[in-house]
């Protein structure tokens, strides 16, 4: 699976952003995630919680940005089993829900393991890539 | 040695012995119990409990109806609804076979190309087919009605079969409210397979020797636990542990539901090869009776998201379907073709695993299965403890004549079809 295009930055887990520290906050608390790769700070949270093997789930998705600054736009959502070396059985959809919101539906995790959340941002050589990894049993 | 050390040591030795027997219970219970990790417990509790919370066929309105049920059970045995009155689902779908029919390749009006599936648990399951070519129980229902190589019959002859008896069409008008001989034939085609789904919906197999040592590990209860046998324990500690085998048979249907490539040949025949889960992909989007057809009654929703979302993609050539190994002994041979006879015959595929044979991208989720011969036994065993005892024991229930009655008195009689009273 291709994961880098031209100019776009991979991003490890999350530590918090200061500018952008309120983002998110209204997704659940005990499942919400945040990742952060410099002005960018992108928090989702799955629902149902929490993620379970072989149920469809969805993402709750806020991108942000430091002050003043326009987020960019989640463009593509993604997930594999990089010990396996595969993805999921299924495309997600995003569905752009106005300001920096954003649902994705139609993920599932149909194998316990390790599995990888890539989640594009922006297009071109203005293009990010944050990703997030999980543990499911 | 005195004569009276002698006796002294002959009553010490007999003292223990009746001490060792008073214990003997609990300490051979607890010996015969594998010291299972936690990690080894939890695994192993995810493969319950069972049954599982109830389900029903995917867009089928009537897959709860107990009518429904009642024309369905009667429609999977008869033979009238194949156009030359050969053949019924329980030709490939015999209860004395568990469902199955005990072929590598199951024998339509030709000899097909593959396997039948079990019909236990099938509402537990999310696709239909070897290669998931349908995502409810009722639409995979239509497809042999229909293929020229099985049942080869026509919306217009399932019609014809159900109108034309007293019996079905009795029960079909008290079922779905309509009369039979009145209506579209394509409706009563895809109405009998939702009956038809409704009934497989209902074939849900009993708790299992696994299903009463998990339950009793879930209860901290080791006596219980210890009754079962030691070899099998054994055997189940590989399939948690160094097996692997909870990557893709996983959960209380000891499968995830998806597909996957193990490195079995796929030719059909020379020059020939099962598309497996890509054909699926694409026979299910070609589909008019698919989970987002008009014929549905999902009316979009959760139960419509896989249809939905399923993407093909390259790897899916040379998938098929993880099997629920619940039941797996009683429903030999194995693999989409029957090409493996026996368990041991399963096993030792995964031991002699050719990893140059498996189709797809780069993939690397198995490694050939390092096992001897006794702990290839003991998978065998375990295994076998995964049978319900009545999965080849299923009985028709008895059955009264149809019967319909119109309503009187407050509602009056409107009508032969609005006064219809289910019973």
């Amino acid at each position: 699976m291709r994961l880098l295009l031209a100019g776009a930055v991979v991003a490890a887990i999350a530590w918090p952003v200061g500018a952008a520290a309120d983002c998110g906050e209204a997704l659940p608390a005990a499942s919400r995630v945040r990742i952060a790769h410099g002005a960018t700070t992108l928090v989702f949270a799955p629902r149902p919680a929490p993620l379970a093997i072989g149920r469809h789930f969805a993402l709750d998705v806020v991108v942000c940005a430091a002050a003043g600054g326009s987020p960019r736009t989640l463009a593509r959502v993604d997930a594999d089993m990089p010990a396996h070396r595969h993805g999921m059985n299924y495309r997600p959809t995003i569905r752009a829900l106005g300001g920096e919101h954003y649902a994705v539906d139609g993920l599932m995790f149909h194998m316990p393991g390790r599995w990888r959340f890539m989640f594009d941002l922006g297009s071109g050589a203005d293009l990010v890539r944050l990703m997030h990894e999980v543990d499911v049993e | 040695m005195s004569l009276s050390a002698r006796w002294r040591r002959i009553g010490a030795a007999v003292l223990c012995a009746v001490i060792g027997a008073v214990a003997a219970p609990s300490v051979a219970a607890d010996a015969a119990l594998l010291d299972f990790t936690p990690d080894e417990v939890r695994r192993i509790l995810q493969h319950g409990p069972w049954p599982p919370p109830s389900a029903h066929d995917a867009g089928n309105a009537r897959a709860a109806d107990p009518q429904a049920i009642d024309l369905g059970r009667r429609l999977f045995f008869d033979r009238r609804l194949s156009v030359d009155g050969t053949m019924s689902c329980a030709s490939c779908h015999a209860p004395a076979q568990a469902f199955a029919d005990g072929r590598a390749r199951s024998l339509g009006r030709v000899a097909l190309d593959r396997n039948a599936p079990s019909l236990w648990n099938a509402v537990h399951e999310r696709w239909y087919g070897w290669d998931g070519a349908a995502d409810s129980i009722w639409s995979q229902s239509i497809r042999p009605l229909l293929d020229a190589r099985e049942m080869a019959g026509s919306a217009a002859h399932v019609a014809t079969a159900v109108a034309g008896d007293r019996e079905l069409a009795c029960r079909y008008t008290r079922a779905f409210g309509r009369d039979p001989a009145t209506n579209d034939p394509e409706r009563t085609l895809v109405d009998a397979a939702k009956a038809i789904g409704a009934f497989v919906g209902t074939l849900v197999s009993g708790r299992t020797p696994f299903d009463a040592f998990r339950d009793a590990l879930a209860s901290g209860d080791r006596q219980a636990a210890a009754r079962y046998p030691l070899d099998a324990q054994r055997g189940l500690r590989l399939f948690v542990g160094r097996g692997r085998c909870t990557t893709c048979h996983v959960g209380p249907m000891f499968t995830h539901g998806e597909f996957g490539d193990i490195g079995l040949p796929f030719f059909v025949r020379p020059g020939e090869v099962d598309p497996g889960r890509h054909g699926g992909i694409l026979a299910l989007r070609a589909s008019a009776f698919n989970l987002l057809s008009r014929h549905s009654d999902a009316a979009g929703g959760d139960a419509t998201l896989k249809t939905r979302h399923i993407e093909p993609q390259h790897r899916n050539f040379g998938e098929f379907k993880v099997p629920s190994l619940r039941n797996v002994a009683e429903t030999a041979p194995y693999m989409h073709d029957g090409q493996l006879a026996t368990l041991d015959a399963v096993l030792g595929h995964y031991v002699d695993l050719n990893l140059d044979r498996l189709h797809a991208d780069g993939e690397q989720i198995l490694q050939p299965l390092r096992i001897d011969a006794g702990e290839r036994a003991d998978m065998v065993a375990f295994l076998k403890t995964l049978s319900d005892r009545q999965a080849r024991g299923w009985q028709a229930p008895a059955e009264t004549p149809c019967r319909i009655e119109a309503t009187s008195g407050a509602q009056g009689q409107k009508g032969a079809a609005s006064s219809l009273v289910r019973r």
